[in-house]
């Protein structure tokens, strides 16, 4: 780990002003800190936002959506009760996300800008194209791991457990930089990279996503959260994904199918949703549905298997919104 | 305050006493511990948060130390391996692991142990279930889970 | 006296033949009926309150004052010539006290070659210089300094690219080496003449111990005498690895291992970093420590080789009349084979067989010894070939193993066993994994999706022991006893039952025992590997607290003014005529005194074959639409002769099932062939089971008899006989399930949903 300078600010513009000044955040340090000791970040200084008051927790006022402070520890929102009756995606998208200690670690601002776990880019000694090299390793080396569709030039996978199930809920995030507050879609936070965008969040330099909002609208939907790992415990995402509908007499209304582990993004086709929209969700509807998210996928040497996974897992998941 | 990038103070409690060490901010909770306070029972195995056995508890939370700041304690309680027994009498989770032949190697334990003390903490008589999530985030190498999980359950039930 | 005898011992699944020196004569096995007061009983481990308070002292916690610590650069390429190095701006960083590279290193033999740092590298991760600075972080950056010209050479990293034409060649002689070969009968006739045969190919992927304290030493020359703390299963073959670099006598070497955190095979001997760490702390006269990080345990420090494996296996009238079996092992640099085709030669008495396993040199790093290596990879496809021909014979393949598995003569020397009840396993483990449920086809699982399966496989091994091994146990005035080997406890609990062994023999309470091992000044003791530490020290130890014992009775004797033949030492106590003394006691009554009993390890009756035997039986659930596989029940059944202590024995049954399921399941490293880099080399994406992967059951069973004819306790050894089987059984009881026969371990998701295809358009 190269050597840098660390303050802790209690107040949020102290921190948004040494961002301004080239500072990295630190929340839970969980990716962070693994970057750092590969070399693969090198910040001069930190800027350690847990002293930061009113980043932290979540509230729902009735009419009004669901608020997530950035700062929030995972472990948190996994056990709170209150909020799995609010939004039960929430814990089961979580129970599976790495381990007890990341998850008292590490919060919800930082799960949303993870970076990705590709060996290739993990690997120091390996300059791939998206740490400025010339080409991506994995496309013709090992990439059991990597992206079957919606990739350019780099194969990663997005690796959130709460990303999908978020944006199946149309999660909004706020973002604070010196100069002022956006709002965006959270689904806009993620980039695939091509051209010149060697990079997957589109944060901005000095920017701090400050909150994750659900439109009480999205509450209303029923949802749950699949995963698929290599061992039972502990393993990023082979294939994910994360469905929610409103089910109306039997028919699935705003359904959302988002899939990780697929793509260099979250994995999401509207044509699929649309398709969906109005069915009671059976068989040869989710069969329908995977066909259109899943069309155009071009596996490499050794993720073909992510195909059949990602077609069980969306039938699966659709089918228990209605089960 | 602005700190480093050289040495620096910094503020901890723990196991009960409060100390002052001195290190630039790159060095992690785990170093501190096992090099500048001696306290070696906590273990580094991976040094990059895939393995758990330098797990401690921060403000009696379960978190790798390997991957947590010690400038970022400051203030905090930190608890290891060295500091649960009490008056020369071992932690029930100490004696449960004894009991149940709970470690091969023993090199993942005090790792395994402080998984267990934070969930007691939080739920004191856990099911086997309530275990296997407290320590997933802790491999063992020699395959001592069935025990570990025994002695886990059994500790609930001895406090 | 001691004397000069042969001895014959069979050790990772060879035969080896030495002069051993034995004192005193071996004791007769315990009669039957003996009621033992620590043998055969559970306890809690001798070493359990240091292990759970920390206190435990491993190699990594050793920090001594004036410490320095050492990183070692290795190869980014490989294959490559290392034409110069320039160290001299790692030289001027602050805290650089010393760097070796080839350039400057004194010549230092290691595994036959004359220096550390070779001019050719020759995998990612060979080391090509070594830095000791002030601390770590230094030391790091010392090696970003280091300015390497290579030479890049063409390279071969893939098992099946090696064996080719393509493939560059590393060798003189070519990277393909005949290692091993066995016939007998006509297979090739028989598999002519046989009605059904089965034609696979098996692979094994490579795997990796991962122990999770890697591997290192911290070594302190004072001038005089070299103390090296090293993580070894074997201080003495640290110490000879040492004499051998340094060219030191024995007498100016100490190697120490108090508490290691598991090795698995891996660390049989002195390694680089021994030697790196040694060298600096004689240069520079300071204590240097040299550990390495997980990355480096898992590019450099050994691994199981990947197999590629061809079987043809024919059966006829009920019985298999035939196997052919051809290994190819990848070693990387390695410089011998872990060979696959010992089960296949020893296991099941088949008349016609031919076996041959071939050694296959890359560009990747050595395969060390990994529990029961070769063993592993040979009975995945081994009986994973029996299945298949039972399958296409129609037979049940538990009846048809029976056919072959009764005999009490080991088929390839022709010498009878000393022991052998492998029947008896199979019965015990068919009633408890409920044999009778199984049907061809498999049966229904929890879910519609779900299909349930049951499957077996077959286990043979060593661990029958044998000499060198000696121990001195020393009793107090006080009563207390310090027994002392040469051995060391890699976490199979070693201390615990030699003091069980001692005790008993002795006639003390185990709190009066302390045991020390770890220390190459203790008697000499055997590498902790080759399941052979109890069944070698067990006996020597039993003989050393036996011969204290009669001192004692002796001592007590003339203090008590009683005939010796009159007294009984039990439970710590001089019996004599219902009147009990304790031993402390008597002997306050002798000022400053120690007691020494010595023993040796007898050789094993050289006409007689000691091994073990057992069976695994699992049942397991395969999700048949996402291939993930639910391993919910293991029986484990082994007979390894009298059992010392039934809660350590378990556990290291347990522990071999789990480290057995990650290679079933779930590890396997990964090579990028372009670059010959690992890509896993972490915890991350090196898969080994977690506790959510442990099957919900694993029952534990032992036949627990004594092998009569083994030695003196009638002990034999567990370390490997648990980890041999269990793939095996599980790509059995998944192929009996859903018709998918998955060859490859692990059997990974895109393994098991390819063969599920396979399975489907068959059907």
């Amino acid at each position: 780990m190269n050597a840098f300078s660390y303050a802790r600010p209690r107040a949020l513009a102290e921190a948004l002003r040494m961002l301004r000044n080239g500072a990295v955040a630190l929340a839970g340090g969980t990716d962070l800190v693994g970057l750092m000791k590969d070399g693969l970040a090198r910040p001069q200084s930190l800027v350690d936002l847990t002293g930061i008051e009113g980043l932290r927790g979540w509230s729902h006022a009735k009419g009004r959506g669901l608020r997530i402070g950035a700062l929030t520890p995972l472990v948190e929102l996994e056990t709170s009760d209150a909020l799995a009756k609010t939004m039960p995606i929430v814990r089961e998208s979580l129970r599976d996300a790495a381990t007890v200690q990341l998850r008292t670690m590490g919060t919800v601002g930082g799960n949303l800008l993870q970076r990705n776990r590709c060996w290739y880019f993990r690997d120091e000694g390996t300059v791939c194209w998206l740490k400025g090299g010339s080409r991506c390793f994995a496309i013709d080396g090992e990439n059991r791991y990597h992206a079957i569709i919606g990739a350019n030039e780099c194969v990663i996978v997005s690796p959130s457990d709460l990303v999908p199930a978020l944006l199946a809920y149309d999660a909004e995030i706020a973002l604070t930089s010196s100069r002022g507050t956006r709002r965006m879609k959270l689904a806009d936070l993620f980039i695939a990279p091509h051209g010149k965008e060697r990079r997957e969040h589109s944060l901005r330099p000095g920017e701090l996503i400050t909150e994750v909002r659900v439109p009480e609208a999205a509450l209303a939907r029923r949802g749950t959260y699949l995963k698929a790992m290599d061992r039972k415990a502990w393993s990023f995402a082979l294939v994910s994904v994360a469905a929610a509908a409103r089910i109306e007499r039997g028919v699935a209304r705003d359904v959302r199918v988002i899939m990780g582990g697929l793509a260099p993004v979250p994995w999401r086709v509207i044509a699929a949703e649309k398709a969906l929209e109005g069915t009671t969700l059976d068989d040869a509807s989710c069969a329908d549905a995977a066909d259109r998210l899943l069309a155009g996928a071009t596996p490499l040497r050794d993720n073909g298997y992510k195909v059949t996974l990602a077609r069980e897992l969306v039938r699966r998941a659709l089918r228990s919104l209605v089960a | 305050m602005l700190r480093g990038p050289g040495a620096t103070d910094v503020a901890l409690t723990v196991n009960g006493e409060s100390v002052t060490v001195h290190g630039a901010p790159r060095r992690t909770l785990l170093d501190t511990l096992r090099e500048t306070l001696a306290l070696t029972g906590t273990k580094k195995v991976c040094d990059e948060g895939t393995c758990g056995a330098c797990t401690v508890l921060v403000d009696g939370r379960p978190v790798y130390s390997c991957m947590t700041l010690a400038v970022a304690c400051e203030g905090k309680s930190i608890e290891t391996i060295e500091g649960i027994a009490k008056d020369g009498e071992l932690h029930p989770v100490q004696r449960a692991f004894i009991d149940a032949d709970a470690f091969q190697c023993g090199f993942c334990t005090p790792g395994q142990i402080m998984s267990i003390v934070a969930l007691l903490r939080e739920n004191a008589g856990p099911t086997e279930d309530d275990v296997r999530r407290a320590v997933a985030g802790n491999l063992c190498r020699c395959g001592a889970y069935p025990n570990i999980v025994k002695a886990g359950v059994s500790a609930g039930k001895r406090r | 006296m001691p004397r000069v005898v042969k001895s014959r011992e069979e050790f990772e699944g060879e035969i080896f033949e030495s002069l051993v020196l034995v004192e005193g004569k071996d004791l007769p096995l315990p009669a039957a009926g003996t009621e033992f007061s620590e043998i055969g009983r559970s306890r809690r481990r001798v070493d359990g309150v240091q292990r759970v308070t920390g206190r435990a002292r491993y190699t990594q916690d050793v920090y001594l004052p004036g410490m320095l610590y050492v990183r070692v650069l290795r190869s980014p390429y490989p294959r490559a010539r290392v034409r110069r190095i320039d160290t001299k701006k790692a030289e001027k960083l602050p805290g650089v006290r010393g760097v070796l590279h080839r350039f400057n290193a004194p010549k230092a033999a290691f595994r036959g070659e004359e220096t550390i740092f070779r001019e050719e590298v020759r995998f990612v991760g060979d080391e090509v210089a070594a830095v000791a600075a002030d601390d770590e972080q230094t030391a790091v950056e010392a090696l970003r300094l280091i300015e390497v010209d290579y030479e890049l050479l063409p390279h071969v990293v893939d098992l099946e690219e090696a064996i080719g034409d393509m493939a560059p060649r590393l060798d003189t002689d070519g990277n393909v080496a005949e290692a091993a070969t066995h016939k007998r009968g006509d297979a090739k006739r028989a598999l002519k003449e046989a009605d059904f045969v089965v034609d696979a190919t098996y692979r094994t992927s490579t795997q990796v111990h991962n122990s999770l304290e890697t591997h290192g030493a911290v070594a302190a020359w004072d001038g005089e005498q070299l103390t090296v703390y090293e993580s070894t299963q074997h201080t003495f073959g640290v110490r000879q690895g040492l004499r051998t670099a340094l060219k030191l006598p024995f007498s100016k070497i100490r190697v120490l291992c108090d508490y290691m955190g598991g090795g698995f095979g891996s660390k049989g001997g002195a390694g680089k970093y021994s030697i790196i760490a040694s060298l600096f702390s004689m240069q520079l006269g300071r204590p240097v420590r040299c550990v390495l990080t997980r990355e480096e345990e898992n590019i450099a420090a050994g691994n199981r080789s990947a197999t590629l494996q061809q079987f043809r296996i024919g059966g006829k009238a009920g019985r298999i009349t035939a196997i052919e079996h051809t290994s190819w092992a990848n070693v990387g640099q390695g410089r011998w084979v872990a060979n696959p085709t010992g089960p296949t030669n020893t296991l099941y008495d088949i008349a016609n067989l031919s076996s041959k396993s071939y050694k296959v040199v890359t560009n990747a790093g050595s395969l060390a010894a990994f529990r029961a290596p070769g063993y592993v990879e040979g009975t995945f496809a081994l009986e994973s070939a029996v299945d298949e021909l039972a399958e296409k014979m129609g037979v049940d393949p538990l009846t048809l193993r029976r056919k072959h598995a009764g005999s009490p003569k080991d088929p390839m020397s022709g010498k009878k066993y000393s022991d052998k009840h492998l029947l008896e396993c199979y019965r015990i483990g068919a009633a408890e994994i409920g044999w009778q449920r199984r049907r061809s086809g498999g049966i229904r699982g929890s879910a519609p999706h779900r299909r349930r399966g049951i499957g077996m496989a077959t286990q043979i091994w060593g661990g029958g022991g044998g000499p060198p091994a000696y121990a001195t146990v020393h009793v107090n005035p006080d009563g207390t006893v310090v027994l002392t080997a040469g051995t060391q406890d890699i976490g199979t609990g070693t201390r615990t039952v030699l003091a069980q062994i001692c005790a008993d023999e002795l006639g003390v309470d185990l709190d009066a025992m302390q045991v020390r091992i770890g220390d190459t000044d203790h008697p000499y003791g055997p590498i902790s590997a080759g399941s052979v530490t109890t069944a070698s020290m067990g006996p020597a130890v039993r003989i050393a607290a036996r011969d204290a014992k009669e001192q004692l009775l002796g001592a007590a004797a003339g203090v008590l003014e009683t005939p010796k033949a009159e007294l009984r030492l039990e439970g710590g106590a001089i019996v004599s005529k219902g009147a009990r003394t304790p031993l402390g006691e008597i002997l306050s009554k002798v000022e400053n005194n120690t007691v020494i009993g010595r023993g040796a390890r007898h050789p094993n009756d050289p006409d007689l074959s000691q091994r073990t035997f057992g069976a695994h039986f699992a049942e397991v659930e395969v999700d048949v639409h996402t291939g993930e596989i639910t391993v919910e029940h293991i029986v484990a059944v082994h007979d390894i002769g009298r059992i010392v202590n039934p809660t350590t024995a378990r556990s290291q049954v347990e522990g071999g099932v789990l480290q057995a399921l990650g290679f079933a399941l779930s590890e396997e490293r990964f090579l990028d062939r372009a670059t010959g880099r690992v890509m896993n080399a972490n915890l991350e994406n090196y898969k080994v089971p977690t506790v959510k992967d442990v099957p919900a059951k694993i029952t534990v069973k032992f036949v627990d008899r004594p092998d009569r004819k083994a030695n003196n306790l009638g002990i034999k050894g567990l370390g490997e006989p648990p980890i041999i089987p269990t793939a095996a059984a599980i790509a059995n009881a998944v192929a009996n399930a859903t018709g998918a026969r998955v060859r490859h371990a692990p059997l990974t998701r895109a393994r098991v949903l390819e063969a599920l295809a396979v399975a489907g358009a068959r059907s």
